[in-house]
């Protein structure tokens, strides 16, 4: 019997060839590192430029938006949750920075000081929104879905509503060197301008994110809850505050991306990040986090976004030396949606058939 | 006892959303006096067809527990195609434009249907990613453009009147419509199989019903009715774009929401989703006969949303 059991662990163990290390391994980052890879020799044999500084620049400078809104979302995600108001809270916060910039500006306010005051009370419009999502959802008791569709037209609701009212948002610019400075500074120097300054942020951000998910009490809080919300219950965890905190971290994080989408553009208009949610959600999903709950880590995450901003910006190329249109990098996306919640699927059904064997 | 207790509480539901649809045209009626005049009713009546039609199928949907956001991309598609076909030379005969476009939602259909029967897919996560892809497709298509339908060919299903009865005719495709679907959903076996899935899948399927089969028939009739509203709103403005619809997933799944479908599935019937489309329809057509803009409709409907889930919640709580 026991001679029986182990022939199968070893039948086991022998099956484990490079798709399993792939596609139902512990981990998706060898996947997606894959894909990564051949996405670039596509591009880059494919279309003229790919492989030029000027493109490592140009998708460098299209993450940060995508990649903090996705920091948001990972905790949604892993808290089992949903939140598809992330793209009309960045765009009612866009509106919002041009209004506060203008109203600091009005009231004397020492030109220095200005940026750091718009940063904070945009944040703060985040986080209020994201306030509003995390109460009715854990207090009230509404879905999820309904409740972020519900903000979803609110808030873009409120921004094309400020829209029509403000004289200033007529045309929305912002022309404030200091500000947009946020957003617009190269390292190491002037002359050397390679890498931007966003690029320290998201690093400090995820750095900052992986260890709380990883070292802190709240981090473990979160991933119990998104496994076994009863579990966590009965072993004291409080459910509620900890779901709480991921919507409120999505408007945070949703607000902060409008701040620097904002100074990247030096624009900040009603239709800001118009449907942005589905980009954020395909990027956590393809980074490995479960639409389950529970399960995932931002170290796919990462990946993904690096393949969202290597697809927008070689669909362009692409489009340059093969006359194919760019409007096909939406039907792009939406597949790679598919794809990723499919792998997903497989895999968490892979998991379950593993386990039924070791039963 | 407890059952027919139960049953005499949810038809009452629909009773109250039919008593405040009569206030609503009361009050509107009281408040411009433009509201009830033949010409607006009957333009309001028009416009709701277009999005009632799809909401009547996404009813049976969220009974058993699943949503599809993909219906406005599939709408805006279907007018996209149909003008295309229209323009490229040789053109497409007249009349095989209606089937290819209920073709191409049956497709849609089909594909939603069979990534979330087959590989169990989170259906709101799936049909987004269909919605990005149709949307997608109707940019490549028009190249991001309107294309004008010059010569009148589907004009006949959404302008005209029915001969003699000054009925409008996307108004009388969304009666016939809904009264499929009532009787499918409220006198057939199907109807039953829908209800049962979405009071529990797992019993559902251990008592034989092929729960697959079912939920990939609902997608895939609730892609044909998309394309059919396609068909609709390319009568009614004879221009192909992918723009069309935008955010009409919204409107229709408040409307069903509004007509006491739960989102949990297992609950709802067609009345109420038709109450729940007048209503809203009246409420939009309301405010903006008394001034307001599309902006300020579209703020409070966030809310409206919100509110009708959480006094539906709230009724459910007092009943236990």
């Amino acid at each position: 019997m026991s001679n029986a059991s182990a022939a199968s662990k070893n039948n086991l163990m022998r099956r484990r060839g490079i798709g399993e290390l792939l596609f139902y391994g512990k981990s998706m980052i060898p996947a997606l590192g894959l894909l990564l890879l051949i996405l670039v020799l596509f591009f880059g044999f494919s279309t003229k430029n790919f492989f030029a500084l000027g493109t490592f620049k140009a998708i460098i400078s299209n993450i940060p938006v995508i990649a903090i809104m996705s920091v948001g979302m990972t905790f949604v995600l892993l808290i089992g949750g949903l939140d598809i108001s992330v793209g009309s809270i960045l765009g009612f916060t866009a509106v919002n920075v041009v209004l506060f910039h203008d109203l600091f500006e009005k009231a004397g306010v020492p030109p220095v000081w200005i940026p750091w005051l718009v940063v904070l009370f945009s944040l703060v419009i985040g986080v209020l929104l994201g306030t509003i999502n995390g109460l009715i959802i854990t207090r009230v008791g509404i879905n999820p879905v309904i409740t972020t569709l519900g903000m979803m037209a609110f808030a873009r609701g409120l921004a094309s509503w400020f829209a029509l009212g403000f004289e200033i948002l007529k045309t929305g610019k912002i022309t404030d060197q200091v500000f947009l400075n946020i957003a617009r500074i190269y390292l190491p120097s002037s002359k050397l301008a390679i890498i931007p300054i966003t690029l320290i942020y998201l690093f400090i951000l995820y750095a900052a994110t992986i260890i709380v998910l990883r070292y802190t009490r709240f981090g473990r809080n979160v991933y119990a809850v998104g496994s076994n919300e009863y579990a966590a219950r009965l072993a004291g965890i409080d459910v509620r505050k900890t779901k709480f905190s991921a919507y409120v971290i999505s408007g945070a994080m949703a607000s902060l991306a409008g701040v620097i989408l904002v100074a990247q553009l030096s624009l900040g208009r009603d239709d800001a990040g118009l449907g942005t949610e589905l980009e954020v959600i395909t990027a956590v999903v393809l980074g490995g986090v479960s639409m389950a709950g529970g399960k995932g880590n931002l170290f796919g995450v990462v990946i993904a976004v690096l393949i969202l901003g290597v697809i927008r910006n070689g669909m362009v190329q692409f489009q340059e030396a093969t006359g194919l249109s760019y409007y096909w990098r939406e039907v792009v996306k939406g597949l790679i949606l598919i794809l990723a919640i499919s792998i997903d699927a497989a895999r968490i059904m892979a998991t379950k058939r593993r386990q039924r064997v070791r039963q | 006892m407890e059952e027919k207790l139960q049953k005499k509480r949810q038809i009452s539901t629909t009773w109250i959303l039919f008593i405040v649809l009569l206030a609503m045209v009361a009050a509107f009626s009281a408040l411009s006096k433009d509201f009830y005049s033949f010409l607006n009713l009957s333009t309001m009546l028009t416009n709701i067809s277009f999005s009632g039609i799809v909401a009547g199928t996404l009813t049976l949907i969220m009974i058993t527990g699943g949503l599809d956001i993909s219906i406005g991309g599939n709408i805006a598609l279907t007018t996209c195609l149909l003008a295309y076909l229209f323009n490229i030379q040789p053109p497409v005969p007249a009349w095989s434009l209606i089937p290819i476009a209920l073709a191409l939602g049956a497709a849609i259909g089909a594909f939603n249907g069979l990534f979330i029967t087959q590989l169990d897919l989170n259906p709101i996560i799936t049909t987004l990613g269909t919605m990005a892809v149709t949307r997608g497709l109707g940019y490549v298509l028009t190249k991001s453009r309107s294309i004008l339908i010059m010569e009148d060919v589907t004009g006949f299903i959404g302008r005209t009147l029915i001969p003699g009865l000054q009925i409008p005719m996307p108004l009388a495709f969304m009666v016939v419509v809904y009264a499929f679907l009532y009787f499918l959903l409220g006198r057939s076996k199907f109807g039953r199989k829908v209800y049962c899935i979405g009071a529990n899948q797992a019993a559902a399927r251990a008592s034989g019903i092929r729960v697959n089969r079912v939920k990939f028939l609902l997608y895939l009739l609730s892609g044909i009715a998309a394309s059919f509203s396609g068909l609709i709103l390319t009568g009614q403005t004879a221009v192909g774009m992918p723009q069309h619809a935008n955010g009409v997933e919204l409107d229709v799944i408040t409307a069903v929401l509004l007509g006491g479908t739960a989102l949990s599935g297992g609950k709802g019937d067609i009345l109420g989703t038709l109450a729940g489309v007048l209503i809203l329809g009246v409420l939009y057509n309301g405010f903006t006969m008394i001034g307001f803009r599309f902006v300020h409709i579209r703020v409070f409907q966030g809310i409206i949303l919100i509110l009708i889930v959480a006094l539906y919640e709230m009724r459910e709580k007092k009943r236990y």
